[in-house]
């Protein structure tokens, strides 16, 4: 339609300013006028002056237009030579109807005057919009441009459609707009450690899948050799009926983030083995200092020597959760599976925690035999772990429960204590690592927020599930659960 | 005669209160704090145990092991590693050696493994 228009507008825009309606008119009706004058002393004797003389005025009025640049002048020229073409040429020419010849130029000019405005506004009012939208479209571009995130679009088909600054500083590359996903832009791409070809990336997925991702970590290689590690959120546009029109991906370089978190872990893990150590000489030298208070024989050395032990103990029990949340962090807590009976780890587990409690009665509902498939020290651990809390957050002393059911595949375990509770919306946090609950007055429990991250990892690689109901200042109800392989 | 033990560990506290508690169990202990001079030390004082720690600065423990277990004087007194790493576990009994004890033990387990070794 603009393009019509275009060619229809009798008058281009000079500059800024639009000469259409007025002029073209004007030169249209003058143009008439004088052909009229000069067609009516021509075909009074038409022998002697002949055509030559109009097609020269003609051939002037073209020039004009042209040198002008005013196409309308020079659409004005030809409807007049087709309108004189035509009465010379098919008329029987005498002065009655030349008169109406002339009545019918002006009739002609005044319409070809009326419809170059219609004509000339409307172009101003699509311009107008188009303009609109196009500053739109730019003011849009400007902000993708300048996001501190990269950016890239793409079409339907794959296409790239849009990216910006920051994707081709992060990538090292320029993208050229108009590139088809797919093709080999990056030395190497991983997900997981696994390399992956660049039709099975993020965008090229969501384009062909639909499916979007929030915060994918992807490892490249960069032409330059350099490795980064991006995290990658992708989202692929819809329109109503479902299509997939388009697809984006909001890429953000994490590397140095990363780097940072890998030596936090190395630290952590270097700083417990290095407190392994002497914690070992420790150990044995309160065993030593054990064997010569018995020999002095005074109650308060030896009560004195016990808290060391059990400080001390404390202390591993930190160490070693310390190092077991750094080889979670890495993926090298390994386990080691093996059948035995949960009841007899779970007798185990209480005697050794009943000693540490006057206040606190831990006791097993059930005394079923049941035979599990699992990593023992670990399950040990956990159970440590829910009863101790169990114990740490009732400082008021009541029962503590522990209920042992099974189904046809699964055996659930539950710690229920009668103590402060947790409200609602930390029910999912305490899994997290390094979160601690606290209570009304957010005065913290002694620990490090450990023991219920190291528990969820745990049940997640036995294959099953750890979750928590509580009521604040009713109590607590951990659930734990673990297939039951020995049983199949 | 008491049974000899021959302790390598650069940890000079870990040497003093091994040794104490060993001595404490009539034992026979001698330490070494540097993983040069094992061997001629091996073959001088005639160890019935040899405890190893898996890190030792100057030279690693494995390798020492691996030493002891390639000369025919020492090669058959059983060697227990020490480490805090428990992933070194395997890779001790790739060297050679007897048993592994993990940082931080208890002295039981110090007692009974020593015990399982010397008869």
């Amino acid at each position: 339609m603009r393009r019509l228009l275009h060619y229809l507008n009798p008058i281009e825009n000079l500059g800024n300013r639009d000469y259409t309606t007025i002029f073209p008119a004007l030169g249209t009706t003058l143009s008439a006028v004088i052909l009229e004058i000069v067609a009516r002393y021509l075909l009074k004797n038409p022998e002697s002056v002949g055509l030559p003389a109009i097609f020269i005025f003609i051939a002037l009025i073209i020039y004009f237009s042209f040198r002008k640049g005013i196409r309308g002048g020079f659409a004005s020229a030809i409807v007049t030579i087709i309108y004189y073409l035509y009465i010379i040429f098919t008329r029987n020419y005498s002065g009655k109807q030349l008169n109406s010849g002339l009545e019918t130029t002006l009739i002609l000019a005044i319409l070809y005057c009326f419809l170059a405005t219609v004509i000339g506004w409307l172009k101003q009012m699509i311009d107008g919009l188009i303009e609109r939208e196009a500053d739109e479209r730019k003011r849009l571009q400007d902000i993708i441009e300048q996001l501190p995130v990269g950016v890239i679009i793409a079409n339907s088909q794959g296409i790239i459609v849009q990216s910006n600054n920051q994707i081709e500083k992060i990538l090292g590359i320029s993208i050229p707009i108009g590139f088809k996903l797919g093709s080999k832009l990056l030395l190497e791409s991983k997900r997981n450690g696994n390399i992956f070809e660049p039709a099975d990336g993020p965008l090229a997925r969501a384009v062909k899948t639909g499916q979007s991702t929030l915060g994918e970590e992807i490892t490249i290689t960069r032409n330059d050799q350099q490795k980064r590690h991006l995290r990658v959120s992708t989202t692929a546009i819809q329109n109503k009926d479902a299509d997939i029109i388009a697809a984006a991906s909001i890429v953000s370089d994490i590397t140095e983030q990363k780097e940072v978190e890998s030596r936090k872990d190395d630290f952590i893990s270097m700083a417990s083995h290095e407190l392994k150590t002497p914690l070992t000489s420790m150990k044995l030298y309160i065993e030593a200092l054990k064997s010569q208070t018995k020999k002095f024989n005074d109650s308060k050395v030896e009560a004195i020597t016990f808290n060391i032990v059990k400080q001390t103990l404390r202390l591993q029990k930190l160490v070693d959760d310390l190092l077991d949340v750094s080889r979670l962090q890495t993926g090298k807590l390994s386990f080691t599976f093996e059948k035995f009976l949960i009841n007899e780890l779970l007798a185990e587990v209480i005697e050794m925690l009943q000693v540490s409690t006057n206040n606190h009665k831990i006791t097993i509902k059930n005394h079923e035999q049941i035979l599990i498939d699992a990593d023992r020290f670990r399950i040990y651990q956990v159970l440590t772990n829910l009863i101790n809390n169990a114990i740490k957050y009732s400082p008021n002393g009541t029962d503590i429960n522990i209920f042992l059911e099974k189904d046809q595949s699964n055996l659930i375990i539950t710690v229920q204590d009668f103590g402060i509770g947790i409200s609602e919306d930390q029910h999912e946090k305490i899994f997290e690592r390094l979160y601690q609950a606290a209570d009304d007055t957010e005065k913290t429990f002694p620990g490090f927020g450990m023991g219920l991250y190291i528990s969820k990892e745990i049940i997640l690689r036995h294959g099953g599930k750890i979750w928590v109901e509580s009521t604040k200042g009713k109590g607590s109800k951990f659930y734990f659960s673990l297939s039951l392989g020995g049983e199949k | 005669m008491n049974k000899k033990i021959l302790i390598v560990d650069d940890d000079l506290a870990i040497l003093d209160a091994i040794s104490l508690i060993l001595i404490e169990s009539n034992y026979d202990v001698r330490t070494e704090s540097s993983g040069n001079q094992v061997v001629e030390k091996v073959i001088t004082y005639e160890p019935q145990l040899i405890l190893i720690d898996v890190l030792i600065s100057g030279q690693d423990g494995r390798t020492i092991c691996k030493i002891l277990k390639n000369n025919d004087q020492t090669k058959n007194i059983p060697i227990v590693m020490i480490s805090a790493h428990p992933s070194a576990k395997e890779s001790s009994s790739k060297f050679g050696a007897d048993d592994f004890l993990s940082k931080p033990f208890e002295l039981d387990d110090l007692l009974s493994i020593i015990e399982k070794h010397i008869h």
